[in-house]
């Protein structure tokens, strides 16, 4: 339903509504522009990654192992201390050697034949880890994969919570009894020991973490649409829609979701942190992305023994991806929660 | 009063079937052949079936609901298919170094989160609020992980402040030795969320009409937060505390794997692994006991602290 | 003189982030308050009455900033430190708030929060506080104060949370009370109690009073002199007869014109921008047609709610017990009654938002409560409601556009979107607004025009009976008027039957052709107009009747 009406003569301006306005006050607030500047860069190295524009080969060996970062300056080469290799011609032992017939044959093939191995580089950008991979790319892969994960997962957390929380508090009865029953049976035990339960029976993959976390996030999510469902059918407006006979679909969706939608736009902002972090944690456990995968988690998995021998970059890579692009994702959705606030706006 | 305990005990009686319906069905039509698990790598086909004979694989899979019903009613868990020690003694060998920890960290947590929130919310977007919620925002993003294996190697390798690792049995030497590294780590990182949460709580109640009524009466403003504040946002933290409390039995698992405490997430983690599932679904099970119990008491309390509060 | 304001300026800082703006609230009020007197403060919503009363103490929120000149017996409060307006908070200056049910802490009971100022400010011992608690008790009239010393907020009703205010308030004996609109949020007959006992109280301990209210009816009655503000200045300040029976300045006359007297009848209401202009009423009154068809008629309607009580059972909760009415094209029935009568429920009811537990409700020949859900639809065109908070009566994500659409969408009423915006410009034509309102969102109205846009979205389903849910009682009296002049012209033109509900009988009447007085879901007394007025029958009736304000009366 369109708000601008074909009447005659000119055509009324549409007002300014509640995003519109929310925007320009998000636009006035310095550091929240700074965070979406930031998570739109993310975005966009992100978009680059997943179209294999960078970080394409991150899994290959490049480096030598543990190579130093380039601002570090390659490492010494090692002492290794072998004996000595004795000068001086070979010993002919062609006549009872049985292979000697063959050797010019195949000295001739191989002669032929090119392999090219690229000499491993003695420094990496951000360093290198364990196999000679390069930090960076790995970090940019990392990225990739752990805030897909970690957006989806939120996504379809709070999809389920939103549709059931607006079931239950809308229609009410024995659908908001059963809705509740599920509710309390999925918050009866601890946030991880479910998590774990699922892990143990899913296995590993990107697709199985989704869906671990997809299904147990969505509690949060159930209780506050709920709650902002029961609160807002009472309203007058909607039942001023009951009046002039709107049906329960419309009055749920098209009456009520809009003004609730700020707050389940906040919640999902949360779910993405909070998940972003456990799937950090799952991958380093072993239980999240499988082993051909790179994620924060694996590196920080890898950097633990790394540390002890005094290489700090992949750490640090890691952790530098992950603190700011996660402090830019807070800040801004603070920002916008602040933006969205309806006690700041107006005379409401 | 006893008509509302009764009721609500007769209402856990739903929630907890379908706890164990949902471990259940989740093990048993999602999950690996238990028969295989235990069977080995090695085992052979005669091996397999003989071992799903004998854990009752092969009946209907009601009639395995219903065993498994009766033996979580009888405690009676049976064995881990690793370890083969019963599940119950598992209980209650792991749960107290568990404790150990969580306890202090649960402790420490609050009493330390409370007052910066206070101050914070009192002063609301003066510099120091500001300060103070971007450095939780900063300290918030960065990984646990990283604060354990950068504290483990600061404090423990190269400081030698602390043991890296380990655990005693005596109560006490773990207090004062085995507990303080992994109880600084986890409340550095537990504050900021619970300062921003609790900060929530006293900005809420701060904008209500009876602490413009409790200035008015001529209060100082340290009467006005300390005796009005306080009190009502007790209930908010009450809440909360109730909502942790389930948490901290199975512990901060990444803790006690780090620091290596056989506790309870420690073991956990280690059936994930090994797909022992007996571990992993008695554990569920339990806890989800455990918390409706703790729920039930936060319930109770809710009447001391709020006398709006009418027990239905 | 007791407490001297001096172009006092008071501007709130918005916008935390980022841009920062200055409201202002207050720009140059003076005016004095001497010792034994009343003084009230009289002012619609925006006036700037409640900002100005609580600057004294500086009780304004953080983004506040003040300049000006408060002197209070020789000192500039203005000036002085926390720790000095602290000593005066309480002991010699008191403050009553509006709503005590959110103003008394919940958590603490009646006697620890009236000790509390004692202890402060008298230092008195725990038992000495908990016997000049009870003393205070029985000063305000609250029966049983030993055992209520013990009680909570929430286990005392609304009269009895003032009371307990009140006494809160008079702990210290201050010099000076200042009363924040402490009737408004409380029913007539309650308002009228509270009423006489701050005069009461004000003779008594001989202490000064700031009475701050939106009716001008309600301060005639007690106030010594009176400060009329509107917008942030005053307008209008004298003694108390001088305003009523020789206002000076065109607001304060048009605010004594517009409400509707309980004395005499009058076509249409005049409105205070109008009357400031000096422009009359222009409609005449079109006498009804006593034998118009009966629209709508009700029988024995009830409606029960039944609450979870013990392990099992139910208990009932009779709403509306047994109503019973006729109503004609083209007139009204006002319902009147006080919070918890339940005239809402009945409002409700009559539409099926609550479903009736008993009784039928004919609209032409039809019971609406046995119609199916296709039939219903149908019904729904027929009979509309107008809700009391306009705030909350339209979606606020909704443009104006869409808000009036929306139902000739649902009934299919028009032949296409351009047929339907012809109609809903034309009932926007008709309710006193312009098109360019299609395109705005609700938050960009005043209380008044919402209250017309819904006026509106119901016409566009072309109704016969439209029930009025207290649509009246949360606007300012000027914006009354208007609305109340837009109905009264609707009525005359379209041919519409109201049930018109109401808390304010002065309204009713206004409206009304016959008059149901509701009491805990019963009907106490049902007749004309003029005779509830003139001659009530029931006693309860009287009661409503001597509850309400009747200004001041003169010399008597």
């Amino acid at each position: 339903m369109s708000a601008v009406l074909p009447i005659a003569g000119a055509t009324p301006a549409r007002s300014e509504g509640v995003w519109r306005i929310a925007w320009r006050r998000f636009r006035g607030d310095r550091v929240g522009m700074v965070s979406l500047f930031i998570v739109a860069a993310f975005l966009v190295l992100i978009a680059l990654s997943a179209t294999h524009v960078v970080a394409r080969h991150w899994q290959q060996e490049v480096g030598v192992p543990n190579a130093p970062p380039t601002f570090l300056g390659p490492r010494p080469p090692e002492d290794l201390g072998t004996i000595e290799v004795p000068k001086g011609p070979n010993v002919d032992l062609s006549d009872v050697d049985p292979l000697a017939p063959r050797y010019r044959e195949w000295a001739e093939r191989a002669a032929r034949m090119k392999t090219t191995e690229a000499p491993r580089m003695a420094t990496l950008p951000f360093g290198g880890d364990r196999l000679g991979r390069d930090v960076l790319s790995k970090a940019v892969k990392g990225t990739e994969v752990s805030v897909f994960v970690g957006v989806l997962a939120a996504a379809v957390a709070t999809t389920i919570g939103t549709l059931l929380g607006a079931a239950a508090g809308f229609l009410g009865g024995r659908i908001n009894d059963f809705l509740e029953w599920v509710y309390n049976v999925f918050t009866a035990a601890p946030d991880i020991l479910l998590i774990f339960a699922f892990a143990a029976v899913f296995g590993r993959g990107i697709g199985t973490v989704v869906l671990i976390l997809g299904l147990t996030g969505w509690a949060s999510v159930y209780r506050q649409v709920r709650a902002e469902f029961i609160k807002h059918r009472n309203r007058e407006y909607v039942r001023a829609a009951e009046a002039i006979g709107a049906s329960a679909g419309s009055r749920m969706f098209r009456h009520i979701l809009p003004n609730v939608s700020h707050v389940i736009l906040v919640r999902l902002s949360l779910l993405v942190v909070g998940f972003i972090k456990y799937e950090v944690i799952l991958s380093y456990l072993g239980l999240g992305v499988p082993v051909d995968q790179v994620s924060w988690g694996t590196m920080l998995a890898e950097a633990q023994a790394e540390l002890i021998l005094g290489y700090w970059w992949q750490l640090a890579a890691a952790t530098a991806f992950m603190a700011l692009f996660v402090t830019a994702f807070s800040l801004m959705a603070d920002a916008w929660r602040d933006a969205l606030d309806p006690r700041l706006r107006g005379a409401d | 009063m006893w008509a509302y305990l009764i009721r609500r005990l007769w209402q856990m009686v739903p929630t907890l079937i379908g706890v164990v319906l949902l471990v259940f069905l989740l093990f048993k039509f999602f999950g690996a052949d238990p028969a295989v698990i235990v069977g080995g790598l090695n085992a052979t086909q005669e091996q397999v079936a003989a071992i799903r004979t004998q854990l009752g694989l092969d009946r209907p899979w009601w009639v395995q609901l219903l065993i498994y019903l009766r033996e979580i009613v009888t405690f009676e868990w049976g064995r881990s298919w690793a370890t083969n020690e019963a599940v119950s003694n598992l209980f209650a060998t792991r749960l107290p170094a568990t404790l150990t920890v969580m306890v202090p960290i649960l402790i420490l947590d609050t009493l330390v989160a409370l007052p910066i929130a206070m101050w914070v919310a009192y002063r609301r977007g003066s510099l120091s609020d500001r300060t103070i919620m971007v450095i939780t925002t900063v300290a918030l993003s960065i990984s646990f992980l990283v604060y354990i294996i950068i504290g483990q190697y600061v404090f423990g390798f190269q400081l030698g402040w602390f043991p890296v690792q380990g655990w005693s049995d005596s109560t006490l030497t773990n207090l004062l030795t085995f507990v303080p590294l992994p109880v600084l780590l986890a409340v550095v990182v537990g504050i900021s969320p619970q300062t921003r949460l609790y900060r929530s709580f006293f900005l809420d109640e701060l904008g209500h009409d009876y602490v413009r009524t409790a200035r008015a009466k001529g209060m100082t403003e340290g009467a006005v937060l300390f005796k009005h504040v306080l009190r009502n946002a007790l209930i908010p933290i009450i809440t909360n505390i109730g909502l942790a409390l389930p948490g901290i039995f199975v512990g901060s698992f990444l803790i006690e794997v780090f620091f290596s405490i056989p506790g309870l997430g420690r073991e956990v983690l280690l059936a994930v692994n090994r797909s022992d599932y007996p571990v992993i679904q008695a554990t569920t099970v339990y806890l989800a006991m455990l918390t409706m119990l703790i729920n039930l008491a936060t319930d109770l309390l809710y009447k001391v602290v709020d006398p709006r509060v009418v027990l239905k | 003189m007791l407490l001297s304001i001096r172009d006092l300026k008071v501007a709130f800082r918005l916008g935390e982030r980022g841009t920062v703006t200055l409201a202002p609230a207050v720009s140059g009020v003076s005016l004095d308050i001497p010792e034994h007197t009343t003084v009230a403060l009289v002012g619609e919503s925006g006036s700037g009455k409640s900002v100005t009363a609580m600057s004294i103490l500086n009780l304004l929120p953080g983004n506040a900033q003040r300049s000006g000149v408060i002197e209070y017996l020789g000192r500039d409060l203005l000036m002085a430190s926390l720790s000095e307006l602290q000593a005066l908070r309480g002991k010699e200056i008191a403050c009553v708030f509006q709503d005590p049910m959110t103003s008394l802490n919940p958590v603490f009971s009646v006697g620890q929060q009236l000790a509390e100022p004692l202890r402060r400010h008298l230092s008195m011992s725990k038992r000495a506080a908990r016997e000049r608690a009870e003393a205070l008790l029985v000063e305000v009239g609250i029966p049983e104060p030993k055992r209520r010393l013990a009680s909570y907020p929430h286990e005392l009703s609304g009269g009895q949370q003032q009371r307990v205010m009140i006494a809160m308030a008079l702990a210290c004996e201050p010099k000076l009370l200042i009363a924040d609109e402490p009737t408004t949020a409380l029913d007539v007959t309650i308002q009228r109690q509270i009423l006489e006992l701050i005069a009461r109280l004000q003779e008594r301990h001989r202490m000064s009073v700031l009475f701050i209210s939106h009716d001008l009816a309600l301060v005639g009655e007690i106030a010594d002199h009176v400060v009329v503000m509107r917008q942030g200045v005053v307008r209008e300040q004298g003694p108390v007869a001088r305003i009523f029976e020789a206002p000076q300045d065109a607001y304060t006359r048009a605010l004594l014109a517009c409400r509707p007297s309980l004395t005499h009848t009058s076509a249409r209401l005049p409105v205070i921008d109008d009357h400031i202009e000096g422009k009359a009423p222009t409609r005449q009154a079109k006498p009804k047609d006593p034998n118009a068809p009966v629209l709508l008629e009700v029988h024995a309607l009830a409606k029960s709610f039944f609450l979870r009580e013990g392990l099992f059972g139910q208990r009932e909760f009779k709403a509306v017990r047994d109503v019973n009415f006729q109503l004609r094209r083209g007139h009204t029935l006002g319902v009147v009654g006080e919070s918890g009568s339940g005239k809402t429920t009945m409002g409700l009811t009559l539409l099926r938002l609550h479903e009736p537990t008993a009784g039928e409700v004919l609209l032409d020949g039809r019971n609406l409560l046995t119609l199916s859900d296709s039939e219903r639809q149908v019904m729904r065109r027929r009979i509309q409601i107008v809700f009391q908070n306009p705030y909350a009566s339209l979606n606020p994500r909704f443009t104006i556009g869409q808000t009036l659409l929306e139902p000739m969408t649902i009934h299919g009423i028009g032949a296409g979107q351009y047929e339907r915006g012809r109609r809903a410009s034309a009932l926007l034509a008709k309710v006193g607004l312009d098109d360019s309102a299609l395109g705005k969102y609700p938050h960009e109205f005043s209380g008044g025009q919402r209250q017309r846009i819904a006026i509106a979205r119901c016409l566009t389903l072309e109704p016969e009976v439209l029930v009025l849910d207290e649509a009246v009682s949360a606007l300012d009296v000027s914006v009354q008027a208007q609305v109340l002049n837009l109905l009264k012209d609707l009525q005359d033109d379209l041919g519409l039957a109201y049930v018109f509900i109401s808390h304010d009988l002065a309204v009713v009447r206004f409206v009304s052709d016959e008059v149901l007085v509701m009491k805990d879901g019963e009907v106490v007394e049902q007749a004309s107009a003029q005779q509830i007025l003139a001659a009530p029958a029931q006693e309860y009736t009287r009661r409503l009747l001597g509850a309400i304000p009747r200004g001041y009366q003169g010399a008597s």
